[in-house]
């Protein structure tokens, strides 16, 4: 029976992962472009922290580990589902008519892109980390655990915002493109996924890490490299996921009923 | 006879960009709400996309060889190559892929003008990207003062040139990558997205002390050292040898030739199979 309810989910995650690939092999360019991103960022990080020693509680190796781990789980520290796509061009009309709630047809189908992408792009990188110069493991085996534990926070963290973002979108009647652009602009900013917390100057960082933004990326993050507290660090990611996702069921229930499709 | 040809074909260049960009104001001024969306998004996310270099700079008192306001004249100069992309080449002229990708192509092949003109002219969005260009000039400007740059009229020649130079950089590589679309139109569609979105991100970062490999790499087959990096350092002076001004033209101009042959073998190929997922009503199947 558990499995039964299981198998809807993993169908439409299985559909979402090879819808994009039956076209041509060039749609592994995209991630060709994504390993040159990494290379530079990393290159980026050595001439600037060169002979600095440690900085904020951060050596130049559990840096370049950041940017790396940052980018091996890029999908999972933002998670996108492409609720904002399907409003814009009216195709969730008919998702209101499948067999399967919205909340979990969403997450599904980012699950199963997430696939595509970590068996693509992520286990690569990982593979090919010893030759950039980068040590691709955590701090510590208890660092690595708790990683897992802060990862799942920060995915439910981030699966919120995306749904209080939707509901935002069709309340506020806001266009999809210009709320697309702030999100990104200002995620990628405040979740420290770019540049970690510590290292922004005049101490805005520390502002910034009791943000939700920060539950998502940085949190995980310096767990992982063991440049923060982590229980503090889940504490905060469990709170803002407590907070988030009552927001987000009550902002999507009173926002879906004033919903108007035309297209899809 | 030739020289009227010429006339009339740059005279009704300007015709197009007269009309679309009343189109453009038109659009501005019909629904405030959702003008001040975009504007205020695009000063968000242009302002979010340099404050990661800036902030760094400010942090570090300057990345590698350059100081604060070097950084500042750079990310100034990046700005501005943004808003010149997005002022002529918006409604995914630029993100060339997109049309490819979803048949689009159609819409420019039945009109009654050549392809070039159509792309060169039907993106044009001077008030609405004018959120991109300002503070991209005002960057410039407050950081050329504060560098005391001595502001020459050839100084301002070379620095128009290569503003020019790095946009023609980057939409020969959008297109580059773009005309992939026409082989694989559902797996490419967003190929343009991703060239420009590296240059996005990339574009306002100094690339000294990267090695020859990568900076080599940065400065042909993925070009994006030219965008901003390699002629603001003949702009602000990090660069002083006499030809370094020209080194982005002539990078500008054999990319547009190379993205020009692309573009056209593709098109050739799309004159055979045409699009598989054009609908009759404009929309990607």
């Amino acid at each position: 029976m558990h499995l039964n309810i299981l198998h809807k989910y993993w169908k439409t995650a299985a559909m979402a992962a090879t819808s994009f690939v039956g076209d041509s092999p060039l749609f592994l360019l995209d991630y060709l472009l994504r390993f040159l991103r990494v290379a530079v960022l990393l290159s980026i990080w050595r001439t600037i922290l060169a002979g600095k020693g440690e900085v904020s509680g951060m050596t130049m190796e559990s840096v370049l580990t950041y940017t790396l781990i940052a980018e091996v789980f890029a999908e999972q520290l933002s998670p996108r589902t492409g609720l904002d796509l399907a409003i814009w061009n009216g195709s969730i009309a008919t998702r209101f008519l499948h067999p399967i709630g919205t909340f979990e047809e969403f997450a599904s189908e980012a699950f199963g892109k997430w696939i595509l992408g970590f068996c693509m792009f992520s286990l690569p990188l990982l593979a090919f980390s010893p030759l950039l110069g980068v040590n691709p493991l955590p701090e510590s085996a208890e660092a690595g655990g708790l990683f897992i534990l802060s990862l799942t926070l920060a995915i439910s963290v981030g699966l919120a915002i995306e749904f209080i973002f939707g509901a935002l979108m069709v309340s506020l009647e806001l266009n999809m493109w210009a709320l697309y652009q702030i999100r990104g602009a200002v995620t990628t900013l405040l979740s420290g996924a770019l540049l970690p917390l510590p290292l922004l100057p005049w101490r805005i960082g520390d502002a910034f890490a009791w943000l939700p933004f920060a539950s998502m990326a940085s949190a995980p993050l310096r767990i992982y490299t063991g440049t923060g507290e982590a229980l503090q660090l889940i504490a905060i990611q469990a709170g803002w996921s407590v907070i988030l996702w009552p927001v987000a069921h009550f902002l999507w229930r009173a926002s879906r009923e004033r919903m108007v499709s035309y297209g899809g | 006879m030739e020289g009227d040809y010429r006339r009339s074909t740059i005279g009704q260049l300007f015709r197009l960009w007269k009309l679309y960009g009343t189109m453009d104001l038109m659009f501005m001024t019909r629904d405030l709400k959702l003008v001040l969306t975009y504007y205020i998004s695009d000063v968000i996310s242009n302002t979010a996309s340099v404050s990661a270099t800036l902030l760094l700079a400010e942090r570090f008192d300057g990345i590698g060889g350059w100081t604060k306001f070097q950084i500042v004249f750079m990310l100034g100069y990046a700005t501005a190559v943004s808003g010149i992309m997005w002022t002529f080449f918006n409604y995914n002229a630029l993100h060339i892929s997109r049309r490819l990708g979803r048949g689009q192509l159609d819409h420019t092949l039945i009109q009654p003008q050549p392809i070039w003109m159509a792309l060169l002219t039907e993106g044009f969005t001077p008030f609405s990207s004018s959120a991109i260009l300002v503070p991209g000039f005002v960057l410039i400007i407050w950081a050329t003062a504060k560098l005391s740059l001595t502001v020459t009229p050839a100084w301002l020649a070379m620095a128009a040139l290569n503003l020019v130079a790095s946009s023609a950089v980057v939409l020969a590589f959008s297109f580059m990558w773009g005309s992939i679309a026409f082989w694989a139109p559902r797996a490419a569609e967003e190929i343009s997205s991703s060239a420009v979105n590296l240059v996005h991100q990339i574009k306002s970062i100094p690339l000294d002390g990267l090695g020859p490999l990568l900076v080599g790499g940065l400065m042909t087959a993925l070009p994006v050292g030219f965008v901003a990096w390699y002629p603001c350092r003949y702009l602000v002076g990090i660069d002083g040898s006499r030809w370094g001004g020209l080194a982005t033209p002539l990078a500008a101009a054999i990319l547009s030739t190379l993205a020009a042959w692309v573009f056209i073998r593709g098109i050739k190929h799309y004159g055979k199979t045409g699009s598989q997922r054009y609908s009759n009503f404009g929309h990607r199947r």
